[in-house]
Order: C-alpha cells, then structure tokens, then sequence
C-alpha cells in the first residue's frame, strides 16, 4: 500500500544548498559564499588596520617629539592629511568592515539560513568598498584629504574631490553591506526564532545595521553637498579647500556618540562568549536585549554634528549632555547582566579562562573607559561655556578627551572582534586558534587600547588639546605614553594575525572544534 | 507500509528584497532630510543676516506642482503594476509600469524646464548650490527608481510566474513611493517655502 497523506521530510542542510563555489583567484571575484565574502572583509580591513595604527604611530610621534608644528611630516597640510586619515580611516576601513565581515560570517549560521540574503550584492558591497578604500588612501597620498589648512594647488584640490567621492562610495558600500544582515536576520531567521529569541550577537549586529542605516546617510548627504561645491560651487562654502571646513562637516562621525556605533556588535559577542563560558544563559535576556538596542539608539549621531549648530544653542547642548550620561549608564547595567551570568556560572569556569572570555573582559574594559571618559567628558561641558564654545566653534582644537574617548571605544571594537574570531575560530578559519596566543593578543590590545586613550582620557581634563593646528599639541610625559601604546598596538594586530597565520599553517583538521554558533535567547544550543 | 518521495512543498519565501528594499529605501529618506535639513538651515541663516536667499519671481510655482501631481498619479499606476504582477496579468502589467515610466520621463524633463526657467550658476552662491545639489539628488533617486522598477517588472513579467517576482515589483514601488515622499519634501521646502 502506499500512503502519501504524510509530507515527506526532506532535511536540506545549509551546506548542501550551497551552489559549487569555482575554486582559485576567480573564486574571491565570483563567489557568492557569505563566509567567503566575510572573510575577504576581514582580512582586507587587518590589512588596513595595520597601516592606519602605523599612521597613529607616526601622529604620536609627532605629538610627542616634534620640536616645531609638524616637523615629521614636513608640512602642516600633511600633519592634517594624516591626522584626518587616522579617524576616517579606522572607522570606515577598518572596524566597520571587520565587523561586517564577521557579521556576514556568522549571522547566517546563527540564524539558520543557508547564506546571505543577498549573496551577489554582498560580494558587489565588498569590491565596492575596497574600490573606495584605494581611491581615498591613493587621492590621500596623492596630496588630497578632507582640507588643508596651509594652502592647496589646483592638483591637490582634484584630489581632495577624489577623496570626498571615494569616502562616499566606501559609505554607500559599507551601507549595502549593513542592509544585506539586517535583511538576513529579518527576513531568514528559522522558524520560531522569533527576534526576542535570537542570539545576541545577530541581535547587536541587527541594532548595528540600523543605527547605520540612520547615521551614514546623514555622512552621504554631507559628502553630496561638498562634492557639489568642490567640483562648482562659491568660494568659501561647504566645500573649501583651503581650511578645515570639510573636516568639519564629517568629524561628528568619528566622535561621540556617533563613534559609541562602532561598540554595538562588541555587547553582542561579549554577551554570547559570557554566555557559552558559563554555560549558562544570559541573566534576564530581554533585558539585556533592550540595553544593546538602546546602546544603538543612543549611538545615532547624526544630529550631532556642531558645523551646522548655532553655538550657545542650550538644547542642543542639553541632548548632547545627556545621551553621553545615559550612554554610560547602559554600559553599566549591561555590565550587571554579564557580572550576574559569570557569577551564576562561575562554578564552571573552570582554570585559567578563555582565550575568548579574556578577550571579552578586555573589550569590556576599554568600552568601559571610552563611555566612561565620554560621560565626563560631556558633564565637564556642562560646567564651562568656554569650553563648550570651544568645542562648537573651533572643532579642530578640542580637549585631547575627545581622541581619547575616540581609541578607546576603537580598540574595544577591535579587542571584541578578536575575541569573536577567537570563539568562532572553527566556523571563521576553519579549525581553531591558539589559547595561549589568544590570552597573549587580549594583553597586548588591553596594554594598548589604557595607554592610548587614557593619557589623552585624563589630560583632556587638565587643559590639553588635540589638534593639527600650530600649538595645538600638548607634549609631554602624557603624549609620549599614547605614542607608545599606537605602538603596542601595532604589535597587537601583528601578533593577531600571525597568530591566524599560525594557525591556517598548522593545517590539521584534528584540533577542530565545534563551533559556538547559535545560542539562543534560551540560552539552550540549537 | 510505504511512503512515496514527493517532492518537497514549497518553500514559503520570506520576502527578502521587500525588506531589503524597506531599509534601502528608509535610508535614502534619511539622506533626503539630511539635505533638506542643511537647505533649510541655511536659508535661515542668511534671511537672519537679512540677505536675500533666491530673487523674487524666478521659481515659478506651476511646473514643480505640476510635478507633484504627476509623482502622486505614479504612486497609483506603480501600485498598478504591482497587483497586475499578482495576478499575472501581463497586458495590464506592461501598460502600468510604461505608464510609470511616462510619469517618471514627464518629471524628468519638468525638472529640465525648471533648471532653464530659473537659470541659476551653481557657482554663484549657497541658494543656488544647495538648489542643485537638493533637486539634482533627487533626479538621480529618479532615475534609480525607475531603473529597478524596469527592471523587476520586466523580470517578473517575462517567464513563468514565482511569487517572489511580483515580492520584487513590490519592493521597487516601495523604493518608488520612497523616492515621491522625498520630492514632497523638495516641493514643500525648496518650491513652496523658497
């Protein structure tokens, strides 16, 4: 007899509907392989992390021994060149697209989906922004940039359009990129996955990709607005290249609290590392949920950009004082959830921790010192309208707090993506990595991120300043510890990726390890 | 007792591009407001130092309206194109996305007029810099949104029928009425207000 009243079970798994990849060069061109793609992000934006804290070494150095202005780089326009690189840069070439890169990796798997929503526009977002990238290091280099304050030749004026032009097309890139995941985890979640239940890393990475979604725009309508006027426009307006005026108009993304998105994901993969090392789930996870939602909420910067504020604006000023308290105080209640998980599961961290739980505790610290200075930073606004004027009315010669707040909540964005690559090694490399040279990079990245910041942190609140302007540097005991930390850091992203490089070598498939993928809100793996 | 291997039902397709078009489209409307935002600000600015923002009389009121009222019929005949793709009904789906595509050209060479009507040089000063940027900008959204439009309606119309096409065309007349609450924007602001 045969009975066909009961619905055949056809189990797909996500790697059998996986189309063959072609193998080689034209692989990377071609693939339509979110891990494949991800991993490209990754690796690419290492590539230039490495480069960009060389240039931060070369900033510190010129901060911190130069005996005239800019005596390292010949020249006050390249000083500016550099020290603008530097913070565009690590943002958008680096810790954004190494997270995304991450994001593009793991949150299929997580959610389970087979790939990307959009695995061609993935790919299409990864070529794209690394077009970009060429374009705005090359035109950088090539004597362009966000302004210059010392004067700039019809050459250098072309290159600064290309660099404006190239900045947009990594935006628009990076934008794409952050459509694909939140897409992902909307629409390609398994049934009954519902978003309260999701894990907590494809939920930060979900807040992540909307706060950018809400915050870059904004960057692409300042960048239309000087391209129109550079390639055309009245002399002196948005788009002057003699002065700082186009710094001025992008330099809202590279700070608070538009830089706090950067730090989103890091709650995320500091939540599930917590989680797995205790073996336990997260204490009252919609509660934590909603702290890594309104982290992103509070991340939103758009608004914030001081070019266009009436200086003396009081409400303005009022938001601005208290999204950088409330910032800190979520950061501090999430810090409770972890704090209560560790302790409910303490009996089962067993020995010397993780490589990844260390990871995690290093990440934490350092966003706890970036929204931390950050928090102060805004009361101290509170208590002096000089200050306050000095801050809306000459971006360029802000209190060193600033950068401070800046290299912490950036290197916790690279310490927690370490940590991730460290937990998710298996699904990421393919096998897993070293626990003793992960727990050695978490020290270094730890050892980097305090000396880096936190001089700059603390000097801020005794007067110096930081900026690329003739007697804008303070020199000092201070300055020369953050030049060493740019240092150490440097040390770190080599030592993280030899590490990987050791790994990949080793080539045995013997020491994989199951990958930490999903965990949902339940804490139970699925 | 044995079981015969059917072939699997159909997936229920989660309706990816209609999401995807939500967040592409919410972000192109943030970058709208943006630039309204910063138009605005100026033009506040300079009439508070009591400088003139554009001469009297030279935006003139009807062609831009005209304009809106054409973007309006669109959002009906895009939503046409849609329900027609639903049902699969070809005849009607080509003549409601040529339709649009009319309204699209027709605000296209509106805005032509407009720019010789008025004849501002970019390079003159902020009014008319930010003239162009806010109206060029939104040519630009335009043109992008009838490209998609085309471009899903002709592929969900050619071939045989899935229902994620007819997702698809509903994602480009998302992206479309997107592109139309923007130029109410740029109406409102840079063609009423001045």
């Amino acid at each position: 007899m045969t009975m066909t009243n009961s619905p055949p079970v056809i189990e797909v798994s996500p790697e059998a509907t996986r189309p063959s990849e072609p193998a080689g060069l034209s692989g990377l061109v071609m693939t339509t392989d979110h891990r494949t793609v991800g991993r490209l992000f990754m690796a690419t934006s290492l590539i230039f992390g490495v480069g960009v804290a060389l240039v931060g070494v070369l900033i510190g150095l010129e901060r911190s021994v130069s005996s005239g202005p800019a005596d390292i780089f010949g020249g006050l326009n390249a000083y500016f060149t550099m020290w603008t690189l530097y913070r565009m840069a690590f943002v958008l070439l680096v810790v954004m697209p190494l997270l995304m890169g991450m994001a593009m990796l793991v949150v299929p798997r997580q959610v389970g989906a087979a790939n990307l929503a959009f695995p061609r526009a993935a790919l299409a977002s990864y070529w794209s922004w690394l077009i970009g990238s060429v374009i705005v290091v090359s035109s950088v280099f090539a004597g362009g940039g966000w302004g210059a304050l010392d004067g700039v030749t019809g050459s250098e004026r072309d290159a600064m359009t290309l660099t404006v032009l190239g900045t947009g097309w990594v935006i628009v890139s990076l934008l794409a990129g952050a459509v694909n995941v939140a897409t992902t985890v909307v629409s390609l979640r398994a049934v009954g996955m519902t978003l309260a239940k999701i894990p907590l890393f494809c939920w930060s990475m979900l807040v992540t990709a909307t706060v950018w979604l809400f915050t870059l725009p904004i960057a692409v309508a300042n960048l239309v607005i000087i391209y129109a006027d550079l390639r055309g426009g009245p002399p002196g307006a948005f788009g002057a290249a003699e002065g700082p005026d186009i710094w001025l108009q992008l330099d809202w993304l590279v700070e608070q609290p538009a830089v706090f998105a950067m730090a989103v994901p890091v709650l995320g993969i500091v939540g599930e590392i917590v989680s797995a090392a205790t073996k336990n789930p997260l204490s009252r996870y919609t509660v934590v949920l909603t702290l890594v939602g309104l982290f992103g909420l509070l991340a939103i910067g758009g608004w914030s950009q001081d070019y266009f504020t009436t200086p003396g604006d009081h409400r303005y000023r009022l938001v601005y004082v208290a999204a950088g308290i409330a910032t800190a105080l979520v950061v501090l209640a999430f810090y409770g959830a972890v704090a209560d998980t560790l302790r409910r599961g303490f009996h089962n961290l067993i020995g010397v921790p993780s490589a990844a739980l260390t990871g995690s505790v290093v990440a934490l610290v350092l966003l706890g010192v970036g929204v931390g200075a950050g928090a102060l930073r805004v009361i101290s606004l509170t208590r002096d309208d000089t200050r306050w004027d000095e801050m809306t009315t000459f971006g360029l010669l802000e209190r060193s707090t600033g950068i401070g707040v800046f290299n912490a909540v950036v290197v916790a964005a690279l310490a927690g993506a370490a940590a991730g690559v460290w937990h998710w090694a298996p699904e990421i490399l393919g096998r897993p990595l070293g626990e003793n040279d992960g727990r050695r990079v978490a020290v270094v990245v730890l050892t980097a991120g305090l000396t880096l910041a936190g001089p700059d942190a603390v000097a801020g609140f005794f007067g110096a300043v930081d900026g690329p302007v003739p007697g804008g540097d303070t020199s000092g005991v201070l300055t020369t510890i953050s030049m060493v930390g740019s240092i150490v850091l440097v040390l770190g992203l080599a030592d993280a990726a030899a590490a990987a490089g050791r790994a990949l070598r080793s080539g045995s498939a013997a020491g994989r390890a199951e990958p930490n993928l999903v965990r949902t809100g339940s804490g139970e793996p699925t | 007792m044995k079981t015969t291997n059917l072939p699997a039902p159909g997936l229920v397709r989660p309706r990816t591009l209609m999401v995807g078009s939500l967040f592409a489209t919410a972000a192109t409307v943030i970058a709208f407001c943006t630039l309204v935002a910063v138009y605005v600000q100026q033009r506040q600015h300079a009439r508070s130092i009591g400088a003139e923002w554009f001469p009297a009389g030279t935006i003139e009121m009807g062609p831009p309206g005209m304009m809106m009222m054409t973007l309006v019929l669109s959002v009906v005949t895009a939503q046409w194109a849609v329900q027609a793709t639903r049902a699969q009904d070809r005849p009607h789906g080509y003549i409601a996305l040529a339709t649009t595509l009319l309204f699209g050209t027709a605000v296209l060479v509106q805005f032509s007029f407009v720019y010789q009507s008025t004849g501002f040089e970019i390079g003159v000063g902020i009014a008319s810099l930010l003239f162009y940027t806010v109206t060029g900008s939104f040519v630009v959204l335009l043109v992008v949104a009838m490209i998609f439009m085309v471009v899903t309606t002709v592929r969900s119309l050619v071939g045989p029928f899935e229902s994620h096409r007819a997702d698809a065309v509903q994602a480009a007349a998302f992206f479309w009425h997107g592109g139309v609450a923007c130029y109410f924007l740029v109406w409102y602001v840079v063609f009423i207000t001045k």
